[in-house]
């Protein structure tokens, strides 16, 4: 975790004035367009090649449509995503057919993205043979024993383990494929805090081993702390805070960051946590 | 009607036990106190039982859910002694609750404005003037700013902060002698989290009403509670004032917990998994102590 074994590492992915909006349906008036909403007002950031990179903000900040954009689930209405040096933000489904398996995604709650009548081994082979990349239930067992399950899980299904042990095998399913980039958005948010910790180590583990680049979304702060090497604050589609973890943590630059850190209730006793009154009203 | 003794604890749960139909435990053996003005925490991981305390204390636990063994006294009165429509007006009367979903608690299809007044008139029999006084101060109270525009608004219309704020208000409103809040700021930002609990504690304050605080985040029981109770698999295995738990927790358990929970300091070592060695033997003293209750059942 934050080792800086390179100062400055190649960027996987360069982004440059990146835009996004959406039709307010609930506005539109009787005749004429919806207005729109700004979501994402004009983002530029790298993301180091090999290290994990922090997305932080309230709901609303714009975090998981950014981090959907990643991973081209959508498409930005203007601007730069440079890929490996590949502008990958006006392509079609048919050119990213050969990106896709490189972009993977490990999602919030494992109970709606694990296919219920599956059996654990095969929701992890069967993108394996999707992408040709074998896919057979030794491969799967593989994987699962990188994220710390035995080979007797292969057999279960999704609702015979626990939240920890769903989101471990959403891990497997997504490093199974090698990508080049995993997007994990709010993965821990669910889980009790023994569990999360055991799933942050894992991935801190797993990304240090394996390289991995990773964008890890959470709203929360002190979970992005221990884990990533660098962090980019969001507020309202914009970047309010970027850098390296320790520098934004001990001197953040904005206003928000700021209240966001101070809003964190920490488990010390501390009445000073009372009188800091920055919280929006 | 069983009578009120004076100095009575606001709440007083003896050797409450909760199981499911084929008798597997739930809550083994609770006991706990909560005095007037009192915020408790009740802490634990999910499946700890922490939720189950606060709806057999209500009157709504899941039908097939069923008190086997112990006594809830509310103010003194013994709730388990009373016909269920005393039960349940007693209860409505003297306690509220504070949801973790507000979009659920609230009714999709009706204005805000008699959700709050309603329990107003038909359970505390107060003037529709009354209610609707009480409900505009407590909306002004919890920052709402056009508590009139807000009362004719439906959930939809209003954020997940806001409809918060709402059901605190009418939680408050009658100034129960007692609130349960079942993890009030689970689904909220820090922010709002922090906004939220700040008019938990000024109105607790204010009216003198005991809280018990249903939690699984060690931080916010650090901030909110003068009292703890640390459950594991239904059991109690701390009880203790909050500055005793987090400066010299008894329990390994307890400081296990205290670990675990993420906090942003630079020079803090990373939050540590609760030891599986210590889950073990905390499941094995959880099932001795179950052989020894069902050995005691059969004599």
């Amino acid at each position: 975790m934050n080792q800086m074994t390179h100062p400055t590492p190649p960027a996987l992915f360069s982004i440059r004035d990146l835009r996004l909006s959406f039709a307010d349906r609930a506005h539109k008036p009787l005749f004429g367009p919806a207005p729109r909403v700004e979501v994402l007002k004009g983002l530029s950031l790298d993301i180091p090649e090999g290290r994990i990179t922090g997305i932080v903000g309230e709901s609303g900040s714009g975090k998981s449509t950014f981090g959907r954009i990643l991973v081209r689930l959508l498409a930005p209405e203007s601007g730069q995503v440079l890929f490996d040096g590949k502008d990958i933000g006006a392509l079609d489904e048919a050119a990213l057919r050969p990106l896709r398996r490189d972009l993977q995604m490990i999602f919030q709650d494992p109970m709606s993205s694990l296919n219920p009548r599956h059996r654990v081994w095969r929701i992890i082979a069967q993108p394996m043979k999707r992408y040709g990349r074998g896919g057979d239930r030794a491969a799967a067992i593989t994987a699962l024993e990188k994220v710390g399950l035995s080979a007797q899980f292969a057999d279960r299904y999704p609702h015979e383990l626990s939240g920890g042990q769903r989101q471990r095998v959403g891990i497997a399913r997504a490093i199974a494929l090698e990508p080049r980039f995993i997007l994990a958005d709010e993965i821990v948010s669910g889980l009790d805090v023994s569990s999360q910790a055991q799933v942050l180590s894992l991935l801190a583990d797993l990304a240090r081993d394996m390289g991995l680049t990773l964008a890890f979304i959470s709203h929360d702060l002190s979970v992005i702390r221990h884990l990533c090497d660098t962090v980019v604050v969001l507020h309202h589609g914009e970047i309010v805070d970027q850098g390296p973890v320790e520098d934004v943590f001990e001197h953040p630059q904005s206003a928000i960051t700021k209240s966001l850190l101070s809003a964190i209730p920490r488990p010390e006793m501390d009445e000073s946590w009372w009188d800091d009154m920055s919280e929006p009203a | 009607m069983t009578m009120t003794t004076a100095h009575a604890h606001t709440l007083d749960i003896i050797n409450l036990n909760i199981a499911l139909p084929r008798g597997q435990r739930l809550l083994r053996n609770v006991s706990l106190q909560l005095e007037p003005g009192e915020v408790r925490a009740l802490v634990g991981e999910s499946g700890a039982g922490k939720s189950m305390i606060g709806k057999a204390v209500l009157g709504i636990l899941p039908h097939r859910i069923k008190r086997t063994e112990g006594e809830i006294l509310l103010e003194g009165a013994h709730l388990n002694a009373m016909t269920p429509a005393t039960r349940r007006s007693t209860v409505a009367k003297m306690s509220a609750l504070i949801p973790q979903d507000p979009l659920t608690a609230l009714n999709p299809v009706r204005k805000i404005g008699p959700q709050i007044t309603d329990p107003l008139t038909r359970i505390h029999g107060w003037s529709h003037q009354r209610a609707l006084a009480r409900a505009r101060e407590l909306l002004d109270r919890v920052h709402i700013r056009a508590p009139d525009r807000v009362m004719h608004s439906y959930p939809h219309e209003l954020s997940g902060g806001m409809r918060q704020r709402i059901l605190i208000a009418a939680a408050f409103a009658p100034s129960p002698r007692l609130i349960v809040a079942d993890e009030p700021t689970t689904a909220l930002d820090v922010t709002v989290q922090k906004q939220i609990l700040r008019l938990i504690r000024e109105l607790q304050r204010e009216t003198g009403t005991a809280v018990l605080f249903v939690t699984h985040d060690m931080g916010v029981v650090a901030k909110i509670s003068q009292k703890v109770t640390v459950l594991f698999a239904g059991r109690v295995i701390e009880d203790a004032a909050t500055r005793t738990v987090f400066e010299n927790p008894a329990h390994p358990y307890t400081q296990a917990l205290i670990a675990a929970t993420p906090t942003p300091n630079v020079s803090a070592e990373p939050f540590q998994p609760v030891p599986a060695a210590l889950i073990t033997e905390l499941h094995r003293e959880t099932l001795a102590a179950d052989a020894l209750y069902a050995q005691r059942g059969r004599r």
